[in-house]
């Protein structure tokens, strides 16, 4: 080539590399060269750009954790209204269907609606789940024949349907009849999530009635029934009493709300009654809290009302008069021969507590709220009036104030409650100090 | 050994920052906090020191136990660090426990005259009344995958409780494989004998596992792990639920053996079997339950005992549906 053509071939690069290199600095469109050159050539060309180096510039970090939307995401727009519920979700999903005959993109877009059915609260739906399935096409995915069946056929296929069956395990969603039928339509009997479901509903109906202490699925709303709930599962005499000592105020009225009209609700039982009519005077009992307790995904806080241990001496064995109960004796001095081979007893002093006198559950979690609380056992408790109440609180809100309002105050003991450098909603039982 | 226990524990000397949280310790650990002493020392550069390492280590696990103030060693009554010593003084206790051993042996299972072994139906084999009971427990949480629960141990008021407490958090760790999280565990720790022989319980005269718990209501997961002498299992363990009741009053939790499910690598397997006691080398406790929060479980002892009217000896069979191997 000549010298001549060799001068305008190079000045037509440089202009060429010129006009993309302005391109990309200016942004104004070239006719010739796309728009957008790849990042290779715009990096390479180091003439006008003096700070980058001839290694290709890492992609940027993004700036925002949001995520690119899916493929099908713009069917899980919300309503009109705004509301996401079952009828939207379910209107999505037929949308789906309608979109293309040959459901393309099936799998991705059954992945995208489990994540996104936490959104309209309908994980636990399984009339949702059936219809999540009836996604698939049918009889599509069933093996024919002895090579289908020996390689796992159609994988992906089968890996979303057990992602289903997943969600379904986790939420506690039990299988029935049609998702059995449904399953058996779209993979056959010898596939994994059919293997899946024979499984689910081998354990679940094995696990389903384990809890001793079981909690209703649907907790209620209203702070004063989730109190009464949480009182009643942790008292174990069923002959206690809950009372409400004080409703919450409607919330009609924001610009009057007093922060100390929370609700208190309480719970004592007969025999808890009677103990702390029988206790001294001259020792203290105490409030303690806040401690938490979970019913399924709720935590509730709750104070009790408890009174230290006596020390050995004092402790006073009761006697029950032999006229108590005429029909059968209510204690036996027999002493059978029982050997060593018959003792089921544990070589070990058990945790020692003092008594619990009363729990409550109350909206906040300071000593005038609890000292309502106070007020309101006396009106059951009139012994209480004489005893002296000391609050041991911990956390931000409780400070460690002395007694009750009546009566002589005993000196405050020592801050106790700011050891613990844990979380404040955690505290444990304090035994004898 | 003690030289690879140093090896093992030289990345301890580089932790400039104490962790607040337990880390997970190698079986090593635990016969060495004998011979430290209770004064706290910096970490010394010097890698010949195994003592010196010791004493850190131990203390980084103390520090979380106790939230007393660091003592700060005068410059007077430096304790004398010498290599030869410490190991001298490990492996005379070696050869004492190992002679303990030999004599035990004549007297008894484990030490205890047979009569009082075969007659005996209710034993506790792990209680909290110490700090030295404390060690004999593991504390993990996910963060081991990258999770964010955090999870504590500690003695309970007045020393007679030991409480796990902690948050547990299921955002999944961002690193492409995990889809979910969030979960904590309290796991003992394996029984040794004599220059660190694995050692497992026997517990074939009993069939019912007793705990006395006082948690907040969450509902844990107790998982029973066998020997691995002579196979290899580290990833299989029997599992029961524990639902804890939350209030103020203790709760005693009885779970016979026979209720327990037999799991591999986290999933309950198609074959079931019954739990074999006469090998069984560790128990844990683990919270997964998918809520985030704040928990805690107070434990006061865990005892084992033979519950007559218990007669159930596995409580779940298999099936041809599943099984059709077990039936042929």
């Amino acid at each position: 080539m000549s010298w001549a053509q060799a001068i305008l071939l190079a000045r037509g690069l440089s202009r060429g590399w010129g006009g993309i290199c302005s391109t990309a600095l200016t942004g104004a469109p070239f006719s010739q060269v796309p728009p957008q050159a790849p990042r290779g050539l715009r990096c390479s060309a180091a003439a006008h750009n003096p700070d980058s180096s001839l290694v290709p510039r890492p992609p940027e970090p993004p700036r925002r954790p949001v995520k690119a939307l899916a493929v099908h995401e713009e069917l899980f727009r919300p309503a009109l209204d705004g509301t996401r519920d079952k009828a939207n979700f379910v209107q999505a999903v037929q949308n789906f269907a309608q979109y293309n005959v040959h459901k393309r993109g099936h799998v991705d877009f059954i992945y995208l609606a489990l994540r996104k059915m936490r959104e309209y609260g309908v994980e636990r739906d399984l009339s949702v789940y059936n219809l999540l399935l009836d996604v698939f096409p049918k009889e599509v995915f069933r093996p024919r024949n002895i090579f289908h069946s020996i390689f796992l056929h159609y994988p992906r296929q089968q890996e979303c349907g057990i992602a289903v069956l997943e969600q379904m395990e986790n939420h506690g969603v039990m299988p029935n009849n049609e998702t059995e039928f449904l399953l058996m339509q779209i993979f056959g009997r010898k596939s994994y999530p059919m293997l899946k479901l024979v499984r689910m509903k081998l354990w679940f109906t094995r696990f389903k009635n384990i809890n001793p202490f079981p909690v209703p699925r649907d907790l209620p709303q209203d702070p004063v029934d989730l109190a009464s709930l949480a009182l009643r599962h942790m008292e174990p005499d069923l002959s206690a009493r809950v009372t409400t000592y004080q409703m919450p105020l409607p919330k009609d009225s924001p610009d009057t709300m007093d922060p100390t009209e929370t609700h208190i609700v309480g719970i004592q039982s007969p025999e808890q009654q009677s103990a702390l009519a029988r206790h001294d005077p001259a020792r203290p009992i105490f409030v303690e809290g806040p401690f938490s307790l979970w019913l399924r995904d709720k935590c509730v806080y709750y104070h009790i009302l408890r009174a230290d241990l006596l020390p050995p001496e004092e402790r006073e064995v009761e006697e029950i008069p032999e006229e108590w109960n005429l029909y059968y004796p209510m204690q036996l001095d027999l002493a059978y021969g029982r050997s060593g081979w018959d003792d089921y007893e544990f070589d070990i002093d058990e945790v020692e507590e003092g008594p619990v006198f009363a729990i409550c559950v109350a909206g906040a979690h300071d000593q005038a709220t609890l000292a309502k609380w106070i007020q309101g056992l006396q009106e059951t408790n009139p012994a209480l009036a004489r005893i002296p109440v000391v609050f041991r609180l911990s956390g931000s809100s409780g400070e460690l104030l002395a007694s009750s309002s009546e009566l002589e105050e005993p000196p405050p003991p020592p801050p106790e409650g700011q050891e613990e450098e844990e979380d404040s909603q955690q505290r444990q039982q304090k035994g004898q100090s | 050994m003690a030289s690879v226990h140093k090896l093992l524990n030289g990345t301890y000397i580089l932790r400039k920052c104490l962790k607040p949280r337990v880390v997970f310790s190698p079986f090593w650990g635990t016969h060495f906090a004998d011979y430290c002493s209770s004064s706290f020392q910096k970490p010394v550069a010097a890698p010949g020191k195994a003592s010196s390492q010791r004493k850190t280590k131990w203390n980084l696990e103390e520090h979380h136990q106790r939230e007393v103030a660091l003592e700060i060693t005068s410059p007077e009554d430096k304790p004398e660090i010498s290599f030869d010593k410490a190991i001298k003084e490990e492996m005379k206790g070696h050869f004492r426990h190992l002679k303990d051993d030999i004599v035990n042996y004549w007297i008894g299972p484990e030490g205890r005259p047979l009569h009082e072994v075969l007659m005996e139906q209710a034993k506790v084999v792990w209680q909290f009344r110490s700090k030295e009971d404390l060690d004999k427990w593991t504390v993990t949480s996910d963060k081991a995958i990258g999770g964010r629960s955090e999870v504590f141990l500690k003695m309970g008021r007045n020393n007679q409780s030991a409480l796990l407490y902690g948050t547990l958090s299921s955002e999944a760790p961002q690193d492409g494989e995990s889809g979910r999280s969030g979960y904590c565990a309290m796991v003992s720790k394996i029984p040794r004998g004599p220059f660190e022989m694995k050692r497992s319980y026997d517990w074939s005269h009993f069939n019912t596992l007793y705990l006395r718990v006082r948690g907040d209501g969450r509902p844990w997961m107790v998982n029973i792990r066998e020997d691995t002498d002579i196979i290899q299992r580290k990833d299989q363990m029997y599992s029961y639920f524990m639902f804890t009741r939350g209030g103020p009053y203790w709760q005693e939790v009885k779970i016979p053996f026979s209720k327990f499910f037999f799991s591999n690598q986290g999933r309950i397997r198609d074959a079931q079997y019954q739990l074999p006691l006469d090998k069984i080398s560790s128990i844990g406790f683990t919270l997964a339950d998918k809520v985030d929060g704040p928990f805690f479980l107070e434990i006061d002892f865990i005892g084992i005992f033979t519950d007559p009217a218990h007669t159930e000896e596995f409580a779940y069979e298999n099936s041809p549906e599943l099984n059709p191997r077990l039936f042929k």
